[in-house]
Order: C-alpha cells, then structure tokens, then sequence
C-alpha cells in the first residue's frame, strides 16, 4: 500500500515501488521517478553542502517542481525540471523568501 | 474493440471498464507510460476502476464536436496550455544551442515522418489520402519543383547557419527518447491502420498552427517577432517561416480527413488513443531538442 503522500517525487498513488533514497526506504510509483528522486537529492547535497536532507516537500508537475528542502534551522528553495531519463535538465536555487 | 491510449494493446472494452481495469492493472506493475497516463489524464492518486472508467469516459466524450476538435483541445491542453511545453517556451527567442538541438533531433524526426506517411500511402486505398500524402512528402523531404526547397533542406541549412556541417548533423545518432519515439512512430505505422497513423503524425503539425492562440493556447509554436528580427540567421528564420505557413493548411486539411474517415470507417476511438500515444512520444520528443542544446551548451 503506498503511503497517504504518495510517490516521493510527483506524489502519485498509482504505482507500487519501494526503494532506498537518502538513507530511507520510499515509496515511488515508478523507476523514472527514483531515478529523478535520487538525483534531485544529490543535487540538492552538492548545493547545501549537507550530508542529509531533513525534509523535501516536492511540489508542482512534470513541466517544473518547486523544492523545499530543510534542516533544523534552514530552508532552501529550488526550481527544478527532468530530462527524460530522470537527469535534471533545470536546477535553479529560489530567494529565500519565495 | 479499441485501445490502451497508454501502450496501443487491443482491448475488448464496451463500457470503458475494461480499459480502466488493463490501465489499473499495468500501472500496479509500475509501468511508466501507464503510470504516466493515468497521472496526466485521470488522477494523481489511486482511485477505483468504475471511476476511472468514468473519467476515461468524459476524456474521450467528444461533447457533440468532431474528432478533430477533440484532438486540437487536447493537443492545446498538453503542449500549448497554461504551462506549455519548455521547448516550445524555450522557441519563443531561441538560443543557438536550442536551434542546433532542434536540427540534430529533427532530421531522425523528418525521416521517420517520411516511412510514415509512405505507409499511409502503401496501406490506404482512398485516392484523396494518397494525394494528401505526396504533397505532404514533396513539401517535406521531396522539395515542389525547380526552386522549391524541401523542410528538411531548410531545416539542414540552418544547422549549417549555425555552425554545424550537414554532414555532422547528418551522422549524429539520436538521443534514447528520439529514438525511442521515432521507433514506436514506425511500429504504428508499419501495423496500425492507415488512418491511426495520420492521426497520430498529423496531429503533431499543429504545434506551428499560428491559429491556436484563438481557441485557447496561451502562446504560438514561437514569437512571430523572431522571423523580422535579427535574432536568428536568415536560413533559421527560412526553415521557422516554412513551418509556420505549411503547418496551418497541412494539419487543417489532414485533420478534415481523419474527421471523415474517422466516422466513416468507425474509428473514432482507436483515432483517439493512438493520438494520445503520439503526443506522449512527441512530448518526449520535444524534450529531446533541449537535451541535445544541452549538451551543445555544456560542451561549448
């Protein structure tokens, strides 16, 4: 069963895949969406400079997803968007009010 | 009978239930297009299959309209809509990289388009079709007579335009997601009905149909602007202006025969699906063109 949140990346419920990402187990409902996941959260590790993410809230759709990405004490924003193959095509930091 | 919009797999399905159950049930399997599909036109999260059946049912309802008004409202809808396509956004003033990505990827594109409609020729038996289909060759990749310049020698002088031989261009292989289209393109056409695969290439022309913006797209395949600027070099500008007044008669007059015989020879829903199949391949597609003026970018 899938998690009320859904896939991890798009949030859908359809699906039935479960994988390692950042250290947790997670529901996804396909591999494109690990794959994207995977990297975003790479990605986001190589911006920051952490070693974990605390939380990742994903929203928005295939055209372009908005990233808030936090640890106790900082959020960090992120305008980001997939190739076909899950690799990201865009990966834009966001002011830190938006 | 009609079929998955989702893998074209016949189905026996009278009441859209049946559909509902085969898309539920490979989706279970977490396979992307079926996955995808159900995401993009039915609902993000999980719901039962006569619900699903429902909705199935309201996107495939032509509402009284024709087939082909249905395929413009979803090819607006998909490509053109509120958050349009990014290569079309990215078209509107494009970059070098962008134009040298279109070239590279368009030319497997341009000679898929030719074997598909050659198919449609070879495997239609209406003389109107098969005259539709020549001249919709000739313009493409034939040229019209003395002076005429084929699309796919336009589109290969802008690439040399911008700095890239035509023999370059030429042996550069596809991207996976060009290929991967380009090889179910040919699959519909080499086993499909005739008139599933001009529905399925036709509808794609619509992307330059400047008359969009009038039923509802929210901006055209690029700004107009771009072809009197000097933006862009004067065979880009020769190759984007080729499109932009082929397109609006060639989709128009390809789209009137899909209507008509889409009835006739009740077709209407296998037009439909096989439609949706293509515009998932062609977004892909699409996508493929920034890929590629990615990678331009990234190496220069």
């Amino acid at each position: 069963m899938p998690p009320s949140e859904g896939c991890a990346l798009c949030g859908s419920t359809w699906g039935n895949v479960w994988a390692e990402a950042d250290g947790k187990r997670r529901f996804f409902c396909c591999d494109l969406c690990v794959v994207q996941y995977q990297n975003l959260v790479t990605r986001i590790k190589e911006a920051t400079g952490w070693t974990r993410i605390g939380a990742l809230e994903i929203t928005g759709d295939r055209r372009g997803r908005v990233c808030r990405a936090s640890q106790p004490g900082e959020v960090r924003g992120f305008l980001v968007a997939f190739g076909t193959e899950g690799t990201l095509r865009v990966f834009r930091e966001l002011p830190s009010s938006s | 009978m009609t079929k998955c919009p989702a893998c074209l797999a016949p189905i026996h399905d009278v009441d859209h239930l049946d559909l509902a159950k085969h898309l539920m049930q490979r989706a279970d399997g977490s396979d992307i297009p079926h996955v995808r599909w159900l995401n993009q036109n039915i609902s993000r999260h999980k719901i039962e299959p006569p619900e699903v059946a429902r909705r199935v049912a309201e996107l495939f309802d032509l509402h009284g309209g024709s087939v082909s008004g249905w395929i413009r409202s979803r090819f607006i809808a998909q490509f053109l809509g509120k958050t349009p396509h990014p290569f079309v956004v990215a078209l509107q003033h494009p970059t070098r990289a962008v134009l040298l990505g279109y070239t590279i990827e368009h030319q497997h594109f341009l000679r898929q388009w030719v074997r598909s409609c050659a198919y449609i020729t070879a495997q239609t038996d209406q003389s109107e079709v098969i005259r539709y289909e020549l001249d919709n060759l000739n313009t493409e990749f034939g040229g019209m007579g003395p002076g005429g310049v084929a699309h796919y020698e336009l589109l290969l002088r802008m690439g040399e335009s911008l700095g890239y031989p035509r023999d370059r261009v030429l042996s550069t292989p596809p991207l996976p997601a060009t290929r991967s289209a380009i090889d179910e393109w040919n699959r519909i056409a080499r086993d499909g009905h005739w008139l599933d695969t001009m529905a399925a290439m036709h509808s794609l022309e619509l992307i330059a149909h400047r008359g969009l913006v009038d039923e509802g797209a929210s901006l055209h395949y690029f700004d107009p602007s771009i072809l009197t600027s000097e933006e862009i070099s004067g065979p880009a500008k020769a190759f984007l202006r080729e499109g932009y007044e082929a397109d609006v008669g060639h989709s128009e007059r390809g789209l009137e025969l899909v209507n008509r015989y889409a009835v006739s020879l009740d077709r209407v829903r296998d037009v439909q699906a096989t439609t949706l199949r293509s515009f998932d391949l062609f977004d892909d597609y699409l996508l493929a063109r920034l890929e590629r003026a990615d990678r331009i970018d990234a190496a220069e």
